[in-house]
C-alpha cells in the first residue's frame, strides 16, 4: 500500500497546499479532454510528478493493481453486446480512454501520498479553510488519525468473538446486527471518553495560551520555588 | 499595550458531537477494512455503510456530514482508511471503478441526517419513528446510487444503463444493511446515546 515514506526529494520539501492544488488541478485538467494527445500530456506531466519524489512508475502501477485491474473491466463491459457482432469496438475504446485520464490523477495521487505526511495535510487544511471550521476538521483529522487502529482492533476483536462462539453458523443477519451493535457500543464508549478528557483539558476554540510576561513580583516567588526544588541536596 | 483574550471554550454539547463524529469516522474506516465473505459468486458484503447510515441517525445533518468528510479528508491526507487499506484522492474519485460512493456516502449521511431530524441539531436517537429511520436511510441509499453510477458512467465512459446494471447486485444487499440498522436503533441499543 501507498503511504508516507520520510525523504528529501524535491516532492517532499514542497508545502502541502501547493502540492493539493497540483493534485486537484491535474484532476480536473485530466477529465477536461476525452483525446488521446491529451492523455498522453497528463500522464507525462504526472510521471513527472513521480519522478520528483523518486517513485518508480512500475512500483505504483504494482500497488494500484487492483484499481487497475478493475477498471480494465469497464472497457470490456462496454464493448459487449447483446446480439452479433457481440463486441463492439467503438464503445470499448471510448471506455478506455476514460479509464486512461484516471490513471495520471492515481500517479500524482501516489507522488502525493509518499512524500507528505497526515499531519502536514492536516495543517493544510486548518490554513486552508478559515476559522472554526477549519479548527474542528484539523483537529478531527488529527483524532481519527489517532484512533483509527484503535476503533479496527476493536471491530476485529468483536468479529473474532464471534466467530469464537460458532457465530459463522448463525444468519448473516444476525451475524452483521451483533457486529454492527457492539463496535458501536465500542465506539461510542470511546467518544464519551473523549468527550470527557477534551473537556478536562479546556478543548478551546482559541488554543493559543496568552502571553506571558514576568512581573517584579514574580522573581522573589521564582527564588523560592527554585530554592524548593533544590532543597533535598541541602544536607539537614 | 498588552492585549487580553479570554479562552473561548467549545461548548459541552458541541464537544460531545465533536467526538462522536470523530469516532464514527474512525468507525467507517475500519468498518470499510471488514467485509464478509459471501457463498458462490456473490460479492463479499461490506460493512460500510452503517458509518454513513449511523453517523446520520446519531449526528444529524451537519455533524453526522463532519464525521464522513473527516472520513475522506484523512483518507485523501493519506491514512489508509478506504477500503483495502487504500488511501489518497486517486482512490476517491476512481475507487474500483465506484469511487464516488464514497462523496455518495457523505452525502448520503447528510441527507439521512436532515430527513431524520428536519434540524441541524440532532434530536436523541430513540425519539426516531422506525418509519422516519427508514425513510430516512433509503434517501441515503438513493443518493448514494444516484452519485455513484452518474460517477461510475465519467470515469469508466460506461453508459449510463450499463453502470446501472453493474451496480444493481448491491442494492439488495444494501436494502439488508438499512433494516439491520434501524433494527440496531429499534432494539434499543443506542438509547441514551
Amino acid at each position: 500500500m501507498l503511504s508516507y515514506r520520510p525523504g528529501s526529494t524535491f516532492a517532499h520539501r514542497l508545502d502541502p497546499r501547493s502540492k493539493l492544488l497540483v493534485q486537484f488541478g491535474l484532476a480536473i485538467a485530466a477529465v477536461a479532454h476525452p483525446t488521446l494527445p491529451w492523455l498522453v500530456g497528463t500522464t507525462a506531466f504526472a510521471l513527472g510528478t513521480l519522478a520528483a519524489a523518486r517513485l518508480s512508475p512500475l512500483a505504483v502501477l504494482r500497488s494500484y493493481r487492483v484499481v487497475l485491474a478493475v477498471l480494465a473491466l469497464a472497457p470490456v463491459v462496454a464493448g459487449v453486446a447483446l446480439g452479433p457482432p457481440w463486441f463492439r469496438v467503438d464503445p470499448a475504446l471510448r471506455s478506455a480512454l476514460h479509464v486512461g485520464r484516471i490513471l495520471p490523477v492515481l500517479l500524482v495521487s501516489a507522488a502525493y501520498l509518499t512524500s507528505t505526511p497526515v499531519r502536514d495535510t492536516r495543517a493544510a487544511v486548518q490554513r486552508l479553510i478559515p476559522g472554526k471550521p477549519g479548527q474542528i476538521l484539523g483537529i478531527g483529522m488529527a483524532l481519527v488519525v489517532r484512533l483509527f487502529p484503535l476503533v479496527l482492533a476493536d471491530v476485529r476483536e468483536v468479529r473474532d468473538a464471534i466467530h469464537a462462539r460458532g457465530g459463522e453458523a448463525r444468519p448473516l443477519r444476525d451475524r452483521v446486527r451483533l457486529l454492527a451493535v457492539r463496535s458501536l457500543e465500542r465506539t461510542l464508549d470511546r467518544s464519551d471518553r473523549l468527550s470527557a478528557a477534551l473537556r478536562a483539558r479546556c478543548f478551546a476554540w482559541n488554543p493559543t495560551l496568552p502571553p506571558l510576561a514576568f512581573e517584579r513580583r514574580d522573581y522573589p516567588v521564582l527564588a523560592v520555588g527554585i530554592a524548593l526544588s533544590v532543597s533535598p541536596l541541602v544536607p539537614v | 499595550m498588552a492585549t487580553e483574550q479570554s479562552v473561548d471554550l467549545v461548548d459541552d454539547e458541541t464537544v460531545g458531537l465533536f467526538t462522536k463524529a470523530v469516532l464514527l469516522a474512525a468507525l467507517t474506516a475500519a468498518l470499510a477494512q471488514i467485509s464478509i465473505p459471501l457463498p458462490g459468486p456473490l460479492v463479499p458484503f461490506s460493512l460500510q455503510p452503517f458509518g454513513m447510515f449511523f453517523a446520520g441517525l446519531l449526528l444529524g445533518p451537519l455533524w453526522g456530514g463532519v464525521a464522513l468528510l473527516l472520513y475522506l479528508l484523512v483518507g485523501i491526507a493519506g491514512a489508509p482508511v478506504f477500503s483495502n487499506g487504500n488511501a489518497g484522492i486517486g482512490y476517491v474519485i476512481a475507487g474500483q471503478g465506484s469511487g464516488g460512493f464514497l462523496v455518495g456516502f457523505l452525502v448520503g449521511a447528510v441527507v439521512a441526517g436532515a430527513i431524520a431530524h428536519r434540524s441541524v441539531a440532532p434530536k436523541p436517537v430513540a425519539a426516531l419513528s422506525a418509519p422516519v429511520q427508514v425513510v430516512a436511510l433509503t434517501a441515503a441509499v438513493v443518493v448514494v446510487y444516484a452519485i455513484g453510477i452518474p460517477w461510475m458512467w465519467f470515469v469508466t465512459g460506461l453508459p449510463l444503463t450499463r453502470a446501472a446494471a453493474v451496480m444493481a447486485p448491491y442494492i439488495p444487499l444494501d436494502l439488508l444493511k438499512l433494516g439491520i440498522a434501524v433494527a440496531v436503533v429499534q432494539g434499543g441499543y443506542l438509547n441514551g446515546r
